[in-house]
């Protein structure tokens, strides 16, 4: 299983970037995030305490609709839980997420956003972790189709997507929630719990609980988990960054 | 330090990491951390207290034993947000009977400058300040909220002196950006004492710029936090616009490509032989 390509901080002008290049469904995703900025009108009198979050997806080819309208209601309802907007500074103040498609199958018209929603929730969270955005804590993304003989297939491709009987997009925080679940198509209780199952070992790994309820996190048939995709990107850019202090330690 | 702690969003911070409290001074949190008082997990309820310190941003933890405090070192190259006593570098964008209006970051409202805060300012004698000119100035205030305004000041008010000196009107010289990373760091190579001159936070630039560029009358420069460094070489005479070019373009190389010492060294030869200065 070929893993994400990802990479911190492409934009320079942006306060918080992020690109995110899923290989199995085809998702090339260009993230930017801005904030603290100022927001116009009186948009902050309807939460005087917290930090408004605004979502913008932009499709490669077309411009934006009714589709991404709803994506964007999605991705800003899952971020509003995960961002600290009592921080100092935060209060009343707008953080912006700019999601570009930049490549992969362009999709119909009307055509759900599930198959590249992990991908552009991943770029979001990639991109506030670049901006330095408070977060009580991280979450990893995957979609799950799965096809008439009842098989589940990770990550699938556009024309196993248009094949499937259902299919499934499920985050989970690093602390194990469910953050989300959208599905689309006829499934019953019993595959959506080995949905459920099967998406928790490839955000996570293979649940290895050692006696302290410590989870470690093991590579299996799913290849790294997403989650150690997430941490690799950011220690890494770390490290390039910080060269001049790690290796002078 | 050899292997850095890099903490996530939601991370705790292990307790081995923390600076030994043997000191009476209570233990100081820097950006980036939160007490929180449930633990997450049953892992972490070995803390006798039953509080957990967690990460709100990535970052490198950093302890300092001497303050007893404990931070997180975010990405370099994140936008400038004024904090109180930064030293920035600050345009003027127009002036009002009370106050110089400045800009210190393009995208952010305007800054006010007091038109008497000035080293031995008094009505007549204020400086005149035009549109574009610079100056060098200490964030006063913040302010509370969104639509608050910036202060800055160039006096110390208890004392009326421009402290820390240098304080005021940036006359000549350019301005070069930089990262505010790489400004954070400038300020702590040249603050820092004389005898640990040897990579300061891994930079000899200065000291090198120094030492080769004495012949053409050395150059001042001022850093500020908010991504800015102004380098001026009054002295230089005829290759005083080289000279200058010549700085700016080592900073932001060094900013861009993280270079070792020996890099640095060897750039500042390049550069000063490219832009056919004598050395």
């Amino acid at each position: 299983m070929v893993g994400p390509t990802t990479s911190l901080t492409p934009l320079s002008r942006a306060d918080g970037s992020a690109s995110y290049q899923c290989p199995a469904t085809g998702a090339n995703i260009l993230g930017s995030v801005n904030a603290p900025i100022e927001l116009p009108g009186r948009r902050d009198a309807l939460k005087p305490e917290d930090a408004t979050v605004e979502v913008f997806i932009k499709p490669g080819t077309a411009p934006g609709g009714v589709g991404e309208r709803y994506v964007e209601g999605i991705i800003k309802s899952m971020l509003g839980r995960l961002v600290l907007g009592r921080e100092k500074s935060y209060a009343r103040r707008g953080i912006v997420v700019t999601l570009a498609i930049v490549g992969g199958e362009s999709k119909p018209r009307g055509d759900s956003y599930l198959t590249v929603l992990p991908a552009l929730l991943q770029t979001s969270l990639l991109a506030l972790l670049s901006a330095s955005v408070p977060l009580s804590m991280t979450f990893s993304a995957t979609v799950l189709g799965v096809n008439t003989l009842g098989e589940i297939i990770r990550e699938p491709a556009p024309t196993d997507a248009a094949a499937a009987t259902s299919l499934h997009v499920l985050a989970f925080s690093s602390k194990g929630h469910l953050l989300l679940n959208e599905s689309r198509g006829s499934f019953d209780f019993d595959t959506w719990e080995r949905i459920r199952q099967r998406a928790l070992t490839i955000c996570h790994g293979t649940l290895s609980g050692s006696p302290d309820g410590d989870v470690a996190m093991v590579e299996d048939v799913d290849g790294q988990p997403l989650e150690g995709v997430v941490r690799e990107t950011v220690e890494d850019k770390y490290h390039q960054d910080y060269a001049w202090k790690i290796d002078a330690a | 330090m050899s292997s850095p702690l890099i903490l996530l969003p939601g991370d705790s911070v292990p307790s081995e990491y923390l600076p030994s409290s043997n000191s009476s001074a209570p233990l100081r949190l820097g950006p980036g951390l939160r007490l929180l008082s449930q633990p997450p997990s049953s892992s972490s309820s070995k803390t006798s207290t039953g509080h957990v310190l967690a990460a709100t941003q990535s970052g490198i933890l950093t302890t300092d034993p001497k303050r007893n405090a404990v931070s997180l070192l975010s990405t370099p190259n994140r936008r400038y947000v004024p904090t109180s006593n930064d030293l920035v570098i600050a345009q003027v964008h127009h002036s009002s009977p009370d106050y110089f209006h400045c800009l210190i970051t393009p995208q952010t409202p305007q800054v006010v400058l007091g038109q008497l805060s000035f080293e031995g300012a008094t009505k007549k004698t204020r400086p005149m300040l035009k549109q574009g000119d610079l100056v060098y100035a200490r964030v006063l205030s913040t302010g509370l909220g969104a639509g608050a305004e910036v202060e800055l000041t160039c006096v110390n008010p208890a004392t009326g002196r421009a402290e820390p000196g240098g304080l005021g009107p940036l006359t000549g010289g350019m301005v070069f950006d930089v990262s505010t990373g790489m400004a954070a760091r400038l300020m702590r190579a040249s603050s820092s004492s004389a005898e640990n001159q040897e990579s300061v936070d891994g930079l000899v630039v200065l000291d090198e710029l120094g030492k080769k560029l004495e012949k053409v009358g050395g150059f001042e420069i001022a850093v500020g936090r908010n991504g800015k460094v102004w380098v001026d070489c009054a002295n230089g005479g005829d290759s005083a616009i080289k000279a200058t070019v010549a700085i700016g373009r080592c900073l932001s190389a060094i900013d861009e490509h993280t270079l070792s010492l020996a890099d640095q060294k060897k750039l500042v030869t390049r550069v000063l032989r490219e832009m056919k200065i004598e050395t």
